[in-house]
């Protein structure tokens, strides 16, 4: 919160959380530590959007949840990409190439 | 399947609400754990990890409310928010509560009721396999003005063989029948004698037994009999083993071969269309054998037939090619009446005579639901006025409109829901009521009943009423300006003239439609007044009626003396109740009064014959000399029949209607005709037109002196000092003294017949002038409401006029202006309306013109004075304002 460059373009988190279960299942702060180390710290997703993007996605299938125990003997819900989940994914990067490669050229202009 | 998902996830979350936070809960506080652990591992100390991660989780609270707002429930939950605090705002305002609610049940319970009737009588399709196919066939003749009359059997036989697009016809007609079960008393039943293949056409079989066999209707081999499911339960208790067993019928047994089943519906059609039926179901069937005596190429308009369309054929085409064959027929046996095919669905036969009648009723009932709406629009208008701040603070505060408009229009759904409820609960009332009510020709009146089709259209009504009344509430909420109402006071901003002026049209269109139920109202009852005060030239008071049927073994037609039998227990009776005491005068008639024209013949005058197609008709009635006399019929010219005209059987009265259509300009009595067969009959009296046939018009009559033909059917007509009361035992005695084996007679007091002929005029009249009245009650409440609103917010106006020396009726004068203009407004456009919309009445209407100046004249003078009373309370009240304290409350 509060970082200058953290806030996520709007509607890219979900595309974010797709591509960060892409690899593995997960739960909730692992995504958000994963999206943080990966982008080297320019986002960082609190729980307050994110919980509810993924309840969000559960609704619509992109992703499905179980409770399993953590390494540290809690109990948290751990997410993965669904079918639907990974067609989603494949949707939204090629939509996201083409915008952010039109940004740029405007950009450039 | 995304959708169902969705939907299940989003009620299991509202069903298991504390699960779902507790989920959500864990779920943040493991987050919030994992995330202590890593910072741990960075060398931070358990509490300051502890703090960190909690500071950058943020408050559990908002997180919880956040996961909350992702699914659709939460939408639904603040909706739900809205209907509670709805229902607690109403409850603290529960005499606008009541209000509101009562309308609403009583006008959709009302609304609900007649729709259950327009389903059941019109719209619901006959229980026969594929109705819609199924027709009554009739014919029809220019020269009868077009009339639909019954059929011929003979044209009937013709388009029976050659008609391609009917898959199936078979003729019938009505019949009575005098059965008797085990030792049991005879009694008069009414049903159809048919041609095997009937039911066939129909498409329904007997569930025990079998139809009719075409060789069993023939001469003496008519000994055969189909029960209905209720005459099966009433003559041999539902015995299985019915079938081979025996009944009688007139005395002669009769064998049962069928039952059918108990759904099997099948509605009283009278081959006259015009005559009026008081039974509506039939009990039994038997083969109608072919009478070679009725063959005739024209006339013998007799029977009816159903006949079911080829499978693609519509009624248009079937129509035309019997029209086509009929055509043939006539050219090759010189039929110049040239007589037409009429065929109608089963359903337009049964209920078209009913079918106005009945739309007309929903739609004023369906009126008066529409202006109970538009009062409560009105009231909540005031409400919504007065909740302008919060609106204006909600907006203020950052609520969405769509959210505000949804809490708008939450009141409005709580009370049509309530409303609704109540309604549905009513109208099983009202239907039951409606049944008790009702005419009993009406048809399918038995079968009324709130279906399921009438739930689902109650429940659209409802909730169409909730938008009608609620939208203009809900959508002036989204134009609520948070500024100017938080900065102006409540009363100020609610008398703005755009909020008047919403007001005025809505009691505008409220007295709109309460003329236009006025004016149908009023013209009902200037049509019902006028069909019982036109003089009726009889006297229905201390008469009774005892219908005789003659239908036991002796009478009947094998009997080769059966006419004198009849005569001489037609003699005896009419001697016997003479001698009764209290008894003035003793009548005898063929046919019951007020039965309708039935028993019409053409009248040949053998000195001026005429071309067929113009050859005047008549009712034939078989009378003793008395009838004039007992019914007070004036004699206008000759004389009357007489006792000694016993050995002259050719002498007849005729009514003055046929004096004048029979002998136009002439004197009629000595002048002889006929009735198409040998017999010459000489008129030797003139009569006055009594409407006995039927209130609504007179016929021409020919009245012949019963010994000429002892008819079947004799209905003695006794008038005595007491009237029915006392005397009903001694007349059945009576009878049954002359002869036992005759069936119990049905009594009636000849007044009550008369009131009963005009049974569904009463009815519908009754019926509109109340749904009238409660349109011009709410058109009240609503005038009253409105001003007595606008006087509330003006009582500080009202003061200062009063401090500025304003007089007390120049207060009244202002306050009944305000309501005159959209009263008048008002009125003027339900006048128009009325003048667009009464013409669909005009079947209705007895000798009234739809345009009745009285009528119309009548209801506006009505409405005026309404409106001029609901306008005077609130005027006295801003009369009375006491400047001082007016001007210091506020």
């Amino acid at each position: 919160m509060g970082n200058e460059s953290g806030d996520l373009v709007q509607g890219t988190l979900e595309m974010l959380v797709l591509k960060t279960l892409a690899l593995e299942p997960m739960h909730g702060y692992g995504i958000a530590l994963r999206i943080e180390q990966v982008s080297k710290g320019v986002f960082r997703v609190n729980p307050g959007s994110l919980l509810p993007a993924l309840s969000r996605m559960e609704r619509s299938g992109q992703i499905s949840s179980a409770w399993k125990p953590t390494e540290n003997n809690r109990r948290a819900k751990y997410y993965a990409l669904t079918a639907r989940g990974r067609k989603a994914l494949e949707q939204e990067r090629r939509q996201w190439g083409r915008q952010a490669g039109a940004i740029a050229r405007i950009l450039e202009a | 399947m995304a959708i169902f998902r969705n939907l299940a996830g989003g009620l299991r979350a509202l069903f298991r609400r504390k699960t779902r936070n507790a989920e959500i809960q864990e779920e943040l506080s493991s987050f919030i754990a994992a995330s202590t652990a890593d910072k741990m591992r960075t060398g931070m100390s358990r509490k300051a990890a502890e703090q960190a991660a909690r500071a950058e989780a943020g408050s559990a609270e908002a997180v919880r409310q956040m996961v909350w707002s992702a699914g659709w429930e939460s939408q639904a939950e603040s909706i739900g928010r809205d209907l509670r605090l709805s229902v607690r705002t109403l409850r603290k305002s529960p005499g606008f509560t009541l209000a509101a609610i009562l309308t609403l049940a009583l006008g959709i319970g009302a609304v609900t009721a007649v729709f259950s009737v327009v389903h059941s009588v019109l719209l619901e399709p006959f229980r026969f396999p594929d109705s819609g196919r199924v027709m009554v066939l009739r014919e029809t003749e220019r020269s009868m003005s077009s009339a639909l009359l019954p059929d011929n059997p003979k044209h009937f036989q013709n388009w029976q063989q050659n008609a391609r697009t009917l898959a199936g016809s078979a003729i019938f007609q009505n019949s009575g029948y005098s059965i008797s079960a085990g030792n049991g008393p005879p009694e008069i039943v009414r049903g159809l004698r048919v041609q095997p293949g009937f039911f066939a056409v129909l498409g329904v079989q007997p569930m025990l037994g079998r139809e009719f066999a075409p060789g069993e209707a023939v001469e003496g081999r008519e000994h055969e009999v189909i029960l209905t499911w209720g005459a099966w339960q009433s003559y041999f208790n539902g015995a299985a083993d019915v079938i081979g067993k025996t009944l009688r019928d007139g005395g002669e047994l009769q064998t049962v071969v069928g039952v059918m089943p108990r759904d099997f519906e099948l509605p009283v059609m009278s081959e006259s269309a015009s005559a009026s039926s008081r039974t509506t179901e039939y009990q039994v069937f038997t083969p109608l054998v072919p009478d070679p005596n009725q063959m005739s190429d024209d006339g013998d308009f007799n029977f009816l037939a159903v006949a079911r369309l080829r499978l693609g054929v519509t009624p248009a085409q079937a129509q035309a090619e019997l029209n086509t064959i009929q055509a043939a027929f006539n050219q090759a046996h010189h039929v110049t009446t040239n007589p037409r095919v009429v065929a109608e669905p089963i359903l337009q036969e049964v209920t078209g005579g009913v079918k106005t009648a009945l739309w007309v009723l929903l739609a004023a009932v369906a009126a008066v639901l529409l202006i109970g709406c538009v009062n409560l629009a009105n009231l909540e208008l005031a409400r919504a006025v007065a909740r302008d701040r919060e609106l204006a603070m909600r907006a203020a505060l950052g609520a969405a409109r769509k959210r505000l408009m949804w809490s708008a229009l939450s009141d409005s759904i709580v009370l049509a829901a309530v409303g609704g409820a109540l309604g549905i609960l009513l109208s099983f009332t009202g239907v039951s009521l409606f049944v008790a009510a009702a005419p009993r020709n009406l048809p399918r009146v038995a079968d009324v009943q709130v279906s399921w089709p009438v739930l689902l259209a109650a429940i659209a009504v409802s909730c169409l009423t909730a938008v009608l009344f609620g939208a203009l509430p809900a959508l002036r909420s989204m134009r609520v300006d948070p500024q100017s109402v938080l900065q102006t006071s409540a009363t100020r901003v609610a008398n703005t003239r755009e909020g008047a002026r919403t007001r005025n049209l809505l009691v505008a269109a409220e007295v709109a439609g309460t003329v236009v139920l006025l004016i149908v109202a009023g013209l009902l009852l200037r049509s019902f007044s006028r069909l019982l005060d036109q003089p009726r030239d009889f006297d229905s008071s201390h008469v009774t009626l005892a219908e005789v049927y003659l239908y036991s073994q002796q009478y009947g037609e094998t009997n080769p003396k059966s006419e004198q039998l009849r005569a001489a227990f037609i003699d005896r009776a009419l001697a016997d109740l003479q001698a009764l005491p209290g008894v003035r005068s003793v009548a005898v008639t063929s046919e019951r009064p007020l039965a309708g024209d039935t028993w019409i013949d053409t009248v040949l005058r053998p000195d001026h014959p005429l071309p067929p197609d113009q050859t005047p008709t008549a009712n034939i009635r078989m009378i003793s000399p008395s009838y004039i006399d007992t019914l007070r019929i004036p004699l206008l010219e000759g004389r009357n029949l007489s006792p000694a005209d016993k050995p002259h059987p050719t002498v007849a009265l005729i009514s003055a209607q046929a004096a004048r259509h029979i002998w136009p300009g002439q004197d009629p009595v000595g002048r002889t005709f006929t009735l198409g067969d040998q017999a010459i009959l000489t008129v030797v009296g003139v009569v006055a037109d009594a409407r006995i046939n039927d209130l609504r018009h007179t016929a021409n009559m020919i009245y012949l002196p019963y010994w000429n033909l002892p008819w079947y059917r004799p209905s003695f007509l006794v008038r005595s000092v007491q009237g029915i009361d006392g005397i009903a035992p001694e007349i059945r005695q009576t009878i049954w003294n002359i002869d036992p084996t005759v069936a119990i007679p049905t009594l009636a007091p000849l007044d009550t017949e008369v009131s009963q002929s005009v049974a569904s005029e009463r009815f519908q009249t009754v019926l509109l002038t109340s749904f009238a009245a409660a349109a011009l009650l709410l058109a009240l409440l609503g005038i009253y409401g409105v001003l007595a609103y606008s006087v509330s917010l003006r009582r500080q106006e009202f003061g200062i006029r009063v401090a500025l020396g304003s007089d007390k009726p120049g207060l009244m004068r202002l306050v009944v202006r305000q309501a005159a203009v959209p009263v008048l407004g008002g009125a003027l456009a339900g006048l128009a309306l009325a003048f667009a919309t009464t013409r669909w009445l005009e079947s209705m209407l007895y000798e009234t013109r739809v345009t009745d100046p009285a009528a119309i004249a009548g209801s506006l003078a009505l409405l005026l004075l309404v409106a001029l009373l609901a306008a005077l309370l609130p005027a006295r009240r801003a009369a009375k304002i006491d400047p001082m304290a007016a001007l210091r409350c506020e």
